[in-house]
């Protein structure tokens, strides 16, 4: 029997972050995580995260890992992979499968902070080789280097279907369409546009009726439906797709708190009830992350420490006072994580109409997954000035502020309720050095200069595919829906270490198109 | 027109590291995949789909959550069946055989 | 979530339904149609169903058809699926083989 002062259940961003909560204070902790690699869901994130600096905004999910993972080396947490807790005991025992063995630990605090699992929803085929859930796909690509399909049809419209059909475009995989049975889209608008500006098209109220093929998926029928998500005879579409990704939700894997002894409920999957330090009604066993309710890897990262300074306090390792002024901290970082839009408490809501400001929400983005050009100038990173200026269009209040400490001229602004949406000054200083552009995780922001030559307009974007375009090549440029609007021509294509792989792809446009143009693609041929 | 299925240089990830080159055999067909990798990715790359056929209908299953946990990919390897190949690192020699039910079919090369 | 069902009531007939063929519990081959049936025949709880059928009893241990299967077996009831008890969480969280259980670990 191995002893230890904090076992911890999954080496995800909640079982590290609180890891390194203990550690730091002189715990003795051990880790467990079944798989091969530590990190959770975070290696395989290669997209900037959202939240401000204390949130690791700006940050690429992977490297969010592979910090909290030396962080918590340094401190001497011992990380145990394929390591496969079985069960949880009386006075703090685990039992964990690895190497071949049952080995025994016993801990004076357990935490469970084992993550979620997908969802699936049957369908007709579902069963064909090609069916893929959207985390395999990004197990696959992010981990493995290898590609899944070659093209695919994308089922679900929140955050995981966004993010990973964006990712299915870098890895240089066509995404036939995204659908929803939902009538708007699930996630974040800007998740949403950086895809629709590519020409991938939304198809919300739509649903998977079958995957055809006999030894593998040849391709996909899809059907509209009514307000009670029945499918409606007649509408049904092909799509010549090899795989389908389904992206239909996450469910806590609770089955170790349950199985604990500790009381569980209902809430968009069982959970188990915990108190605010993150304990379960079982003294000593705590629950932080995704496992204690689905949310993101930045608030399991604030739960995860959390309960750790919690189980340090309780262990004799923090005295009152400290612990309460770091639970405040803690406590008062994951409320602004909470805010806005997509906060757990609007989770699901279809009723909203407008932003906090009481702009007017985009229906378009929400309905088709990109604005529409007329709705633009109501929202404030929308300006028209001379010469080059950002034009920011970020039109949800979530909780993120990275481009106003992007920008060293002061153009833009947040301010101290990071939900709020960020607004460009009337009399920008802008230089056009394009950091707004790269700081963006929503890559919502653009360079526009309207006074770029005589005909000509100049447009910046955020750009992050291979092949890089190349100075002086002409090709077309897209609008936001992803349809070719214009020819444009490249004037450069400019990365730096700081930008962190997002390159900033400027072309030339006729001037008309400066509010138009959002994207690129190199001719055919 | 066809893919190649490993990515070479990703756009964000640069490099995917891999170990050094091995061969492995599947029901007797020689393939190529790199060590430790699981034995899935190796199969995909290579434009394998099927990697069993169910007990009942007999009909194919591949990778479908690809992190151990919907046992689809599970294959004979070395002899030994229900195998979760997206979980387990491909080996020098490695003898992957396409799980019929629950055995590897007769090979009839 | 009580675990006691009135089993009085009355849920009408099997009605078959066009995605009867549908499987839901991939890795033990149970369709929609079977579940539903099996509801009809008096098995209302996950567990009832579980060992009457063998879904899932498979590979997975019920990981991926679990909450549809729960799903399926609320609508035949007419119940939110909330209201369902869910199979009974036991030791080992995951599948385990004979050779590592009996295999204890130097301590």
């Amino acid at each position: 029997m191995k002893r230890y002062e904090l076992l911890v259940v999954g080496a995800g961003p909640a079982g590290l972050s609180a890891a390194i909560e203990a550690a730091r204070l002189g715990m003795k902790v051990a880790v467990f995580d079944e798989n091969s690699r530590p990190g959770g869901q975070l290696f395989k994130q290669i997209h900037k995260f959202f939240g401000s600096k204390e949130h690791k905004a700006k940050i690429r999910g992977y490297r969010i890992g592979a910090e909290l993972l030396s962080e918590a080396e340094r401190l001497g947490v011992e990380v145990h992979l394929n390591a496969v807790v079985t069960g949880i005991f009386e006075f703090m025992e685990i039992n964990v499968m690895e190497n071949g063995e049952l080995c025994h630990y016993k801990g004076n605090a357990v935490l469970v902070a084992a993550g979620a699992r997908e969802n699936m929803i049957p369908f007709e085929g579902w069963t064909l080789p090609g069916v893929i859930g959207a985390g395999a796909a990004q197990t696959m690509m992010n981990l493995h280097g290898v590609r899944p399909g070659q093209r695919v049809l994308m089922v679900g419209s929140g955050n995981v279907g966004l993010v990973v059909s964006y990712q299915l475009l870098q890895a240089g995989i066509q995404v036939a369409a995204i659908i929803d049975a939902a009538p708007q889209v699930g996630g974040y608008g800007v998740h949403a546009s950086k895809v629709a500006r590519t020409g991938v098209p939304f198809l919300l109220s739509h649903t998977i009726i079958k995957a055809e093929g006999t030894e593998r998926v040849t391709g996909a029928v899809i059907a509209k439906v009514d307000e009670k998500f029945r499918p409606i005879a007649g509408t049904e579409q092909h799509f010549d797709v090899d795989t389908i990704c389904m992206a239909v939700g996450l469910s806590p894997m609770s089955q170790l708190l349950a199985m604990a002894g500790c009381r569980m409920e209902e809430r968009r999957g069982t959970v188990p009830v915990l108190n605010e330090y993150g304990e379960t009604s079982v003294a000593g066993i705590f629950a932080a992350g995704d496992v204690a309710g689905i949310e993101e890897a930045s608030s399991a990262m604030l739960t995860g420490r959390i309960a750790g300074t919690a189980i340090a306090r309780k262990l004799g390792y923090l005295d009152e006072e400290t612990f309460s002024g770091e639970y405040q901290a803690l406590k008062e970082a994951l409320s602004r994580l909470h805010e806005g839009m997509f906060s757990p408490e609007n989770r699901g809501r279809r009723d909203l109409t407008e932003t906090d400001e009481g702009i007017p929400l985009s229906q378009s983005l929400l309905k088709n997954g990109y604005i529409e050009k007329e709705e633009l100038t109501r929202f404030p990173g929308v300006v028209k000035q001379k010469g080059i200026h950002p034009v920011i269009e970020c039109t949800q209040n979530i909780p993120c502020n990275p481009c106003q400490d992007a920008c060293k001229f002061g153009c833009i602004a947040v301010g101290s309720r990071i939900t709020k949406l960020p607004e460009v000054a009337k009399d920008s200083r802008c230089t056009g050095c394009g950091m707004c552009v790269a700081s963006c995780s929503g890559q919502a922001i653009f360079l526009v200069n309207e006074d770029y030559d005589e005909t000509g307009a100049s447009v910046t974007l955020p750009y992050e595919f291979f092949p890089y375009p190349k100075a002086g090549e002409r090709g077309l440029a897209l609008g936001r829906d992803g349809r070719p609007v214009c020819e444009a021509e490249v004037i450069s294509v400019k990365s730096s270490p700081v930008m962190d792989q997002t390159a900033l792809l400027t072309i030339r446009v006729p001037k008309e198109m400066a509010m138009t143009a959002r994207f690129y693609r190199a001719k055919e041929g | 027109m066809e893919m190649e299925m490993r990515i070479n240089e990703h756009p964000i990830l640069g490099v995917i590291e891999k170990g050094r080159l091995v061969h492995f055999t599947l029901d007797g067909a020689d393939m190529e995949g790199y060590e430790g990798e699981p034995i899935a990715a190796a199969l995909r790359a290579a434009g394998v789909m099927t990697h069993r056929h169910t007990v009942k209908r007999g009909e194919p299953r591949g990778i479908f959550c690809a992190i151990g946990r919907c046992t689809d990919c599970v294959m004979v390897v070395n002899g030994k069946p229900n195998v979760r190949t997206c979980v387990t690192p491909l080996e020098e020699g490695m003898k992957v055989q396409t799980q019929y039910g629950k055995t590897a079919k007769e090979q009839t090369k | 979530m009580s675990i006691y069902l009135d089993r009085s009531r009355s849920i009408g007939e099997f009605v078959p339904e066009p995605d009867d063929g549908l499987i839901i519990c991939r890795c033990e081959e149970i369709t929609k149609g079977e579940i539903r049936q099996a509801v009809h025949e008096g098995m209302w709880t996950m567990t009832e169903v579980k060992r009457f059928l063998r879904a899932g009893m498979g590979l997975c241990q019920g990981q991926t058809c679990g909450r549809i299967v729960k799903g399926i077996i609320a609508k035949e009831l007419g119940l939110e699926a909330a209201e369902l008890p869910g199979n009974v969480d036991r030791a080992p969280a995951r599948p385990i083989e004979l050779t590592i259980l009996g295999n204890e670990g130097e301590q």
